[in-house]
């Protein structure tokens, strides 16, 4: 058609026209899915169809395209080494996903034609690699995070299993994360997080949900207790075998272990934090943290004797730590020779009553009264001396009694 | 003139060396220390840090206190001569006569009273903080070496003895720094400076004041005469072996107890909690069901054909080769009647095929393949739309018009642009039906749809 427009009308004109029409069919249907994607570069190009939630519609009609294969079940990539990969994409779950409105191109940039171009990918993990940069960019505050974090910063070796995006967000299924007025997750989303890690800590989350914070919240879908986010963040997910980590962990309980609303529910103390602080292993960790000189500490944090991912009640029969044998055991990790007695040498996060550790309120009881009373009379003496040595008491003396020479006779040097 | 420059002797070169090394051992004790004790006030962290953290000042403090309680008992060894063996008084015993000087003290300070006390070789004020010393050494040398010893404590006696004596350990030695503060600079430096630990004497004058007493019995030749040589000769003889051996036993002890416990010291790393990553028993693809036909007999339209399609159509589609896009083309490897003839059958009982099928749908496959491997397409054909306006069309809309739409080029959205690739009469010579069967466009008719679709071209493509 263009060819015929060009041949009957040479000149200026007919190339006028031409360019024109070229411009027109660019951008009404012209513009390749790819170079629409390509646009999504721009970050207010993504923003604003973010907010406008679609995608120019003369895309839309790509998705049923690519569906009439890739919507039926079961359909599998299998690559030279040997990795398969389903490649289906369930229509129904795909229009109640937050990407319903995107072209399928939008994110699969290299296909744009029927047969696909040949997939140089040599196994399922290289074949999600090639959608990252995807993700990257309508999200890329979320893909920074990321790339701090400790799953992008796994050793060379340990590369191909640290999770992309799509690993733990399912671009086809992704839905609408429900948060509450706070912004926060709802607690229902708040238990499906130890689902999605346990696609790679399948050990870590059995245990997690056999713990007293793990059953109440798969169970009960408790808000009050933690999942796995909460201590170890989202996308910025710190690495858990620093040092740093180890010794800012007790800050990490103390975030709702110091918090009366929370705990009150459960009859748990709110000291745990200052009675750790205040005792020997609490306050070497505290002063390790504080150093920042990257050493760690042989002492306890909360972790080493409360579990980390198996944490139970402290009544648990089997592991709670207000059970002799079990805070026994616990000590003896460290103190292979202590006794029943040594244990209680820790206060296990009481604060010295007259009924509970009552020799130690009573050395207490004691210093408190016993210092001032010793430094009050040393005190006094004091005040009195300087008193008589800058005249105050000596001036009334000498106009009260008889003999003051003799006073005076002290401060001359006798010849 | 001679009387005011004579100065009286006060500490020998022994005895000030002694306070050399209290000083030097109790000030690293109170530097590293309080800064435990107040170990959240950022002074104190200050002052940890600057000596090397918090492990290194425990050593220095273990340290210092190693030479605190050799110097005491060295204390003692001298104490013991110099009772026993030179036979001196026990000057620094605490009497009645010491409280009414302090009283007396205190009393004319404020005017109350008109002469100083007349006190003694040690007066109120060295004998409060001699005494107290003695008690804050047995009182920290005890709670230290508990605190050091924790296992042996508890060995001994109940847990809470070790907090407790850390609860004392830190109160006895607050107090001990504010008294030093307090009571002895005041009285040895701020008051006047008493430089007899240093140089050994006092002034006249200095003893006037703070030692009146002892001043008139030396003035008055009222001391003691000293003992005959030759009889501290014999008493040093019977004293020095006795106290050198219990001195040593003491210094044994405490070498004892210093270096009895280690595990307090050095810890056992705590356990590893195991392998962090353990991919989970990934969820096994959904089994499609194969939809039996009304009769219950399995057939190709839509039960076994889209079965195989489903698994196996990815590459043995339209990539050529083996095909099981269509019935045709799929009973190539499928002998009807005789499953363990069929190459289909055979790949899947061998297994690793990179494709497989379920053991349920493989059976379905034998069952359907045993009865004849029926095509099975006429019921669903009877029923099937045969014009354009009657059905043909909407199957056109529905599968093609996605692409073949508005957009130019062939138009599967019209009667008239379907046309242009179909011939009426000929579904062989129509390009659709080509097109369908050489199966990898984009967009394909289903089985069924096809036969539809092929149909109606031989009943000459009726619009209505």
């Amino acid at each position: 058609m263009k060819g015929t427009v060009y041949k009957v009308a040479p000149g200026l004109l007919a190339v006028l026209a031409l360019a024109l029409l070229a411009a027109a069919l660019w951008t009404a249907a012209g513009a390749t899915p790819a170079q629409a994607a390509a646009g999504l570069a721009n970050p207010e190009t993504a923003e604003l169809l973010k907010i406008a939630g679609a995608v120019p519609l003369a895309q839309k009609p790509d998705n049923d395209l690519c569906m009439a294969c890739h919507g039926r079940p079961d359909q599998v990539q299998t690559f030279p080494n040997g990795d398969t990969i389903s490649i289906s994409v369930d229509p129904e779950v795909y229009a109640q996903s937050k990407h319903a409105n995107l072209a399928c191109t939008t994110c699969h940039t290299n296909i744009s034609t029927y047969p696909h171009p040949e997939n140089p990918a040599n196994s399922a993990r290289e074949y999600t690699l090639q959608y990252q940069n995807s993700c990257n960019q309508c999200h890329p505050g979320q893909a920074a995070e990321t790339k701090d974090s400790a799953h992008a910063n796994l050793p060379p070796e340990h590369q191909d299993n640290a999770p992309t995006c799509a690993d733990c967000h399912d671009p086809h299924a992704q839905p609408d994360v429900v948060t509450d007025d706070q912004g926060d997750p709802v607690p229902a989303e708040r238990g499906r997080i130890a689902e999605i890690c346990s696609a790679c800590h399948a050990s870590i989350v059995e245990e997690f949900k056999q713990s007293v914070h793990g059953q109440a919240l798969v169970e009960e879908a408790n808000p009050d207790v933690p999942a796995c986010n909460d201590c170890h963040g989202i996308h910025n997910i710190e690495s858990s075998r620093t040092v740093e980590f180890r010794l800012n962990s007790p800050q990490l309980c103390a975030e709702c272990h110091t918090r009366e609303d929370i705990m009150s529910k459960y009859g748990i103390s709110t000291d745990v934090m200052n009675t750790y602080v205040s005792d020997f292993h609490g306050s070497t960790v505290t002063l390790f943290s504080k150093e920042r000189s990257g050493e760690d500490t042989n002492k306890p944090v909360c972790y080493d004797c409360h579990g980390v991912h198996n944490i139970m009640a402290t009544d648990d029969p089997d592991k709670g730590l207000a059970v002799k044998e079990n805070m026994l055991a616990s000590c003896q990790r460290c103190h292979p020779d202590a006794s029943e007695n040594f244990s209680a040498s820790w206060m296990s996060h009481y604060i010295a009553s007259p009924t509970r550790y009552p020799l130690v309120y009573y050395v207490n009881l004691f210093y408190s009264i016993f210092i001032p009373a010793v430094l009050g009379g040393m005190g006094l003496f004091v005040l009195s001396d300087i008193l008589y040595r800058t005249g105050v008491t000596r001036r009334r003396k000498k106009v009260e009694a008889a003999p003051p020479a003799q006073d005076q006779a002290d401060n001359t040097p006798k010849e | 003139m001679s009387q005011v420059q004579k100065r009286y002797h006060r500490f020998g070169i022994w005895e000030r060396a002694e306070h050399l090394v209290l000083i030097l051992s109790f000030t690293l004790l109170s530097l590293t220390g309080i800064p435990q004790k107040f170990f959240l006030s950022p002074i104190s962290q200050g002052v940890i840090s600057a000596m090397g953290g918090i492990e290194t000042i425990r050593v220095i403090h273990r340290i210092a206190a190693a030479v605190f309680l050799l110097e005491a008992i060295y204390h003692a060894v001298v104490v013991g001569y110099k009772l026993y063996v030179q036979r001196k008084g026990a000057t620094m015993l605490p009497g009645v006569k010491d409280g009414k000087d302090a009283v007396q003290w205190f009393g004319y300070n404020l005017g109350l009273h008109n002469k100083r006390p007349k006190m003694p070789r040690y007066n109120f004020m060295e004998k409060a903080e001699y005494w107290a010393m003695i008690w804050g050494l047995a009182l920290m040398g005890l709670t230290g070496l508990m605190l050091w010893n924790p296992i042996a404590t508890t060995n001994m006696l109940p847990g809470q003895f070790i907090p407790a004596a850390k609860a004392a350990h830190g109160g006895e030695a607050l107090l001990a720094v504010l008294a030093i503060i307090l009571w002895h600079f005041y009285h040895v430096h701020i008051k006047q400076l008493n430089k007899s630990m240093f140089i050994g004497t006092l002034s006249r004058h200095e003893m006037e004041e703070e030692h009146a007493a002892e001043l008139e019995m030396i003035e008055s030749g009222a001391l003691p005469p000293e003992p005959h040589p030759a009889e501290v000769r014999r008493r040093a003889r019977v004293y020095l072996p006795v106290a050198g051996v219990l001195a040593l036993a003491l210094a044994g002890m405490t070498y004892y107890f210093l270096t009895f416990e280690t595990s307090a010291i050095t810890t056992i790393p705590p356990i590893s909690d195991g392998p962090v990553f353990v991919r989970a028993t990934p969820t096994q693809a959904p089994v499609t069901a194969v939809p039996e036909s009304a009769g219950g007999a399995l057939v190709w339209a839509g039960g076994i054909g889209p079965m195989l399609q489903a698994k196996c159509a990815s590459c043995h589609g339209s990539t050529g080769g083996y095909s099981v896009e269509t019935y045709a083309a799929a009973m190539e490897a499928i002998t009807a009647g005789e499953p363990e003839n069929s190459s289909v059958v055979e790949l899947m009982q061998a297994g690793g095929h990179p494709g497989m099928l379920s053991d349920a749908e493989l059976q379905q496959l034998i069952e359907w393949i045993d009865d004849g491997a029926p095509e099975g397409a006429e019921g669903a054909a009877a029923n099937a739309p045969t014009t354009w306006e009657g059905g043909v069309g909407a199957l056109f809309e529905a599968t093609c018009a996605s692409c073949h739409g508005s957009m130019g080029g062939f138009s599967a959205e019209t009667y008239d642009g379907v046309l242009e690739a179909v011939k009426p009469g000929d579904p062989d010579g129509s390009q659709v039906v080509e097109l369908m069967r050489a199966g990898g466009h984009p967009g394909m008719f289903g089985e069924n749809e096809r036969n539809i679709v092929i149909n109606w071209i031989q009943a000459g493509a009726p619009q209505q």
